[in-house]
């Protein structure tokens, strides 16, 4: 657990509110997670080395796709929003070659390179990624802080335990689960950042329900991808 | 439609059984299962921070009272320091984990010893929340106006199912954390509500502005149970062909094969904890986002839960959101009485209605998670002065 700095214990009401919605968004799909079956059997422990092959085909597609919207919504910013763009770009170039992570993760349970990088969208990621990449191409996209609030956020909150909880399922080390350790670590910084936009009062007062309804729209097309596995 | 009225909580009352029973001697009570002391008891009384409880049960774990007897003491003593008579009371509701008999209903008992009515009854059965849907119902009936002076009851006798016997009859006994958490979480008490369509004339009433009770059963499987030897056999996932043929204690041949399997045993699923803090967090929000309660208005917090059940990230973000309410207003006793299950609360509330620190015009609000299956109550009440003008 990360400390909150001083400025962060003292958002204002608007930031607030609206992080009580997004919390709400969150705990909702966080429930919804619980369901999905892969997730299901991790959670019960009777995960299979098939299931985590499974899971990191999966999620290549969205990773690269990823990097790509991140990019654009920081070409979408016009000069008045400069210090998000700033923020946005130094988050791509924190995540652009994760999916580098998920392939050495992947040879390293005996996957075999070639087949992840030829791994196809399901169709629950083609809808994720054209979403959010048509959001990133309108101008000033700060809606799309609501689809970073989910997306970080399962960095943040889960990827560590699905990471420990995969290394005792298969017996494997946390050599084999650096993307989702990576996640784990890292994503908290990242929220933390995520709060303070919130908090800026050009964005906080104008865009909240447009945040809201992103992180939902984002929430269940995330569901949509874990629930569409291989269905390409 | 017609204007809606109001409901007061107008006077409470609490009982007890025996002596209270210190975290040294707790074990000698409830007896030591096959004589040998428990290994996980002190790992599970320091995670719940009790020190003293009570029981209806005797050295040799006999009972001392029925469940009827703990809440028929709680309503009377509730009744004594009310301004109405028995005869005016026209709504009883009582509500309780267990009540003495598998039917009739244990209002029917607790009317029938406090020899009050004729009168409408209430029975409800559940697990925490319980209590809460008793009074929900009532604080409604008062405010459509059909009922003036209700009388709610909670009252639970846990140590019927914690005393060594229990276990011991149980074949092969293995005790997990499953079966033993609550041997040393739950205990006996009761509490009691006078709930009026009006204020007290000297003293301070509590109104209710309003009950929500939110279930989530739908979304989770069970979290704590007795009837069972198997909680994972009812989850919402499995398919009913998948199910084993003896799996409620009722369907065993004999009650006592039920027992011998370990049916009878209550149970918490630990890992499902976790989720019931989350779901109740989810309930509190909404309550936010819905405008029904400011979290810098209240000036009394009195959960079910102590404030040691929030932590980690969730009590980060609840600060961050503005939601956390401070240390310094939450209100329990349950260190001292115990975790009475839905009688918990009022037990709470008795306390603090009494204790001189509730002011006219503050705001009291109440939290009972219940982790049975995920039913969440919240309730806001608003201190009152009496109708005499004076405070109190």
């Amino acid at each position: 657990m990360v400390a909150l700095s001083e400025k962060e214990m003292t958002l204002g009401p608007k930031a607030q509110e609206t992080l009580r919605h997004l919390l709400r968004v969150w705990l909702d799909f966080e429930r919804k997670l619980q369901s999905i079956p892969i997730l299901r059997r991790l959670d019960q422990r009777t995960f299979t080395p098939e299931d985590y092959r499974v899971l990191l085909l999966n999620m290549r597609p969205q990773v690269i796709e990823g990097s790509r919207w991140i990019s654009r919504a920081a070409s979408s910013f016009t000069a008045e929003y400069s210090d998000i763009r700033s923020m946005i770009l130094r988050h791509a170039v924190d995540e652009h070659r994760d999916y580098t992570m998920l392939e050495n993760d992947f040879l390293s349970i005996g996957g075999n390179l070639e087949e992840i990088q030829k791994a196809k969208r399901n169709i629950g990621t083609e809808a994720l990624a054209g979403y959010l990449m048509n959001e990133a191409t309108k101008p000033n996209p700060i809606n799309l802080l609501g689809a970073m609030f989910i997306i970080e956020g399962l960095g943040n909150k889960m990827a560590s335990s699905w990471a420990c909880a995969i290394q005792e399922c298969l017996s494997i080390s946390d050599k084999s689960t650096t993307f989702l350790s990576y996640h784990g670590e890292n994503d908290e910084t990242h929220m933390q950042k995520l709060y303070d936009l919130l908090d800026d009062k050009s964005i906080a007062h104008d865009a909240a329900d447009d945040i809201v309804k992103t992180a939902k729209v984002v929430a269940r097309l995330y569901l949509l991808q874990l629930e569409e596995f291989d269905n390409t | 439609m017609t204007e809606l009225g109001q409901a007061y909580i107008t006077s409470t009352g609490t009982f007890l059984p025996g002596q209270p029973v210190d975290n040294e001697s707790i074990e000698q009570k409830l007896g030591y299962v096959h004589g040998k002391p428990s290994k996980l008891k002190k790992r599970i009384l320091s995670s719940n921070g009790i020190l003293t409880r009570h029981y209806a049960l005797d050295d040799k774990q006999r009972s001392t009272h029925q469940n009827r007897d703990l809440a028929v003491a709680a309503a009377r003593e509730c009744l004594n320091t009310s301004e109405v008579d028995d005869k005016s009371i026209d709504l009883l509701a009582v509500a309780s984990t267990q009540g003495d008999l598998p039917l009739p209903g244990l209002a029917s008992l607790v009317q029938a010893q406090l020899a009050i009515g004729p009168l409408e009854i209430l029975t409800t059965h559940g697990v925490c929340s319980a209590s809460m849907m008793a009074l929900k119902s009532a604080f409604n009936q008062l405010r459509v106006g059909e009922k003036k002076n209700a009388l709610v009851v909670a009252s639970e006798m846990a140590s019927r199912l914690l005393k060594k016997s229990r276990y011991e009859a149980v074949n092969n006994l293995r005790i997990d954390l499953e079966s033993e958490f609550l041997r040393w979480m739950l205990s006996d008490g009761a509490g009691a509500f006078l709930l009026q369509d009006k204020p007290r004339w000297r003293g301070i009433s509590l109104r209710i502005d309003w009950i929500e009770i939110i279930s989530f059963a739908s979304h989770y499987d069970l979290c704590m149970s007795c009837g069972t030897n198997d909680q994972s056999l009812w989850s919402k996932d499995l398919d009913q062909t998948e199910r084993n043929i003896d799996f409620s204690w009722q369907d065993y041949a004999s009650y006592a094969d039920a027992e011998a399997n370990g049916a009878l045993l209550i149970r918490q699923n630990l890992k499902l904890l976790e989720d019931v803090v989350k779901v109740g967090v989810d309930g509190f929000l909404k309550l936010i986002n819905d405008g029904k309660i400011n979290p810098s208005e209240i000036d009394h917090f009195v959960c079910h839960y102590s404030s040691h059940h929030f932590k980690g990230r969730i009590l980060d973000l609840l600060k961050l959101a503005g939601a956390l309410i401070p240390e310094e207003k939450w209100f329990t006793n349950l260190y001292t009485k115990g975790n009475t299950g839905c009688a918990s609360i009022f037990i709470a509330l008795d306390e603090l209605f009494k204790s001189g620190n509730l002011k006219p015009g503050q705001t009291v609000f109440c939290v009972v998670p219940e982790s049975g299956r995920f039913a969440n109550a919240y309730m806001r009440l608003t201190v009152v002065g009496g109708r005499d003008g004076g405070a109190f």
